[in-house]
């Protein structure tokens, strides 16, 4: 449950909001007041809009997120075990990393068209990076001196990993799949403003054209919802699967 | 019996040789309680990684008489738990696959007992101040049983008091299960306090040892403690303290 705090700067931010647009101080057409948007909403929700817009945009993030990690997480064991292409490979890929994937935007539509396969290939691209560094940031930090203990117990090679590698590399690997699903919705959202016929970018972008805010305002808070909630689903699956990391995840936030 | 002969250590450190340990000869007898005293540097915790198998000499040999490999237990200068185990996990961490589950449960709550932390079973170890912590690294390594048990400055982290039971411990754990004991340590009077021979270590090399043949409990402020101890600080403060070797 959130705290009384929170919940007070919640109501105070929506009250000044309320206070902004009766008074006068902006006009309701710049920004509608809580009230309209909250009717906005309720009639985006009983049209069933809402729910497709969302649904479109959230069967992408979650195709483009998983894609992602089965591509990062196999490709930074690789670069873990191997230092040969970890050599050949990483200046090719510090490049590529800093380029913002929304940049790549016009070279991918002309190559993959402007559907689905477009925007969950933004998708792959923003959060690939995160978790990437994520997996191989903690394999690469794992302490030498824990893989002494497991050398005295006489461990395999696989007792090594499964009971200390992978244990200490969990912390680095959770912070990376948390910040890349933040950026993965993030992208998503500027993939649908540019070029789409469906999900809650495009349900903004539409409304912009037609001169609703309300409609604006609401696509905006329901993502903002949504990426809260997502984040929230994350630490909780977390927190149940390994509680040592509580304190690791408040580093995660991006 | 655990024989080292002409064991050499030898690292490279921003490309200067170091030599950790050189030309070292010695024999652990079976059951034997050896200390190990010297500077920081003097290459005492190299000895031990190389008993414990962490490192593998640049030259010389090691010779174990026992089939197959032995049981060792080893206790760091810090704990090193895994911090994702509770205190439990933690103690049965080598046995975990070994043995049959019963049994290790039973074995870690004896030892947790022993050292004094049978109410703390389920901590996790950022719970625990760096005494305890180091007392459950103890346990791990006891719960083993070792035939062999290596202590590198084991009681440093301790306060005097829980040192001086722990050391009591380890004395009684000695002469109950007689295990192979080698304990490194920069404290003369620990070295007195615990050891049957106390061997003096500078530069890499082995440069004196001393027989102690006194009953235990031991006095440490009983003079022929004392003289033991002057004799071995005598010794390790007049051979020249120059180039410190290798990791403490």
């Amino acid at each position: 449950m959130p705290r009384p705090i929170t919940i007070a700067v919640f109501a105070a931010a929506i009250g000044l909001w309320w206070l902004a647009s009766h008074s006068g101080w902006v006009s309701a057409f710049l920004l509608p007041s809580p009230t309209t948007v909250a009717e906005t909403t309720g009639e985006l929700l009983a049209s069933g809009e809402l729910l497709r817009h969302s649904l479109v945009s959230l069967r992408r993030v979650a195709l483009g997120y998983v894609l992602a990690i089965a591509l990062a997480v196999p490709l930074a064991l690789l670069f873990v075990l191997s230092r040969p292409l970890r050599a050949a490979l990483e200046p090719l890929l510090e490049f590529l990393r800093q380029i913002p994937p929304l940049a790549l935007m016009p070279l991918l539509m002309l190559w993959l068209g402007i559907g689905e396969t477009q925007k969950i290939g933004i998708i792959i691209l923003s959060c690939f990076f995160p978790i990437f560094l994520g997996v191989r940031g903690g394999f690469a930090a794992v302490d030498r001196k824990l893989i002494d203990v497991g050398t005295v117990c006489g461990f395999s090679r696989a007792e090594m990993m499964l009971r200390i590698v992978l244990p200490s590399a969990l912390p680095a690997i959770v912070v990376g799949l948390r910040v890349g699903l933040g950026y993965s919705w993030r992208a998503l959202v500027g993939a649908e403003l540019i070029a789409s016929s469906a999900g809650l970018g495009y349900m903004i972008v539409d409304a912009e054209n037609l001169a609703r805010t309300d409609i604006v305002l609401a696509g905006i808070l329901v993502i903002g919802g949504l990426g809260l909630l997502a984040d929230h689903l994350l630490r909780f699956a977390i927190r149940r699967a390994a509680p040592w990391l509580a304190g690791d995840l408040e580093m995660a936030r991006a | 019996m655990l024989e080292l002969a002409n064991i050499g250590r030898r690292y490279r450190v921003d490309g200067a040789e170091v030599t950790a340990l050189a030309d070292v000869t010695l024999d652990f007898p079976p059951g034997s309680f050896t200390t190990v005293v010297g500077r920081s540097g003097c290459g005492k915790t190299t000895l031990l990684r190389v008993l414990a198998g962490l490192e593998t000499p640049s030259e010389g040999e090691i010779r174990r008489s026992e089939d197959g490999p032995p049981r060792i237990g080893v206790v760091f200068q810090e704990a090193r738990l895994m911090p994702w185990l509770d205190v439990r996990g933690n103690v049965g961490f080598g046995l975990r696959g070994r043995l049959p589950q019963a049994t290790i449960e039973q074995r870690c709550a004896d030892t947790l007992a022993l050292v004094g932390l049978a109410d703390f079973a389920r901590a996790m170890p950022s719970q625990l101040s760096g005494g305890m912590a180091q007392r459950v690294a103890i346990a791990r390594a006891l719960v083993l049983e070792p035939q062999l048990l290596l202590l590198d400055e084991p009681f440093a982290a301790l306060d005097a008091f829980t040192r001086r039971s722990m050391q009591n411990e380890l004395v009684a754990i000695w002469q109950r299960r007689s295990p192979t004991i080698v304990f490194v340590t920069h404290d003369v009077e620990e070295a007195v306090l615990l050891g049957e021979r106390v061997l003096e270590m500078q530069s890499g090399r082995v440069v004196g040892h001393e027989t102690l043949d006194l009953p235990h409990p031991r006095d440490p402020t009983a003079p022929e403690a004392n003289l033991h101890r002057r004799r071995i600080l005598a010794r390790l403060m007049q051979a020249p303290s120059s180039a410190p070797a290798g990791p403490a």
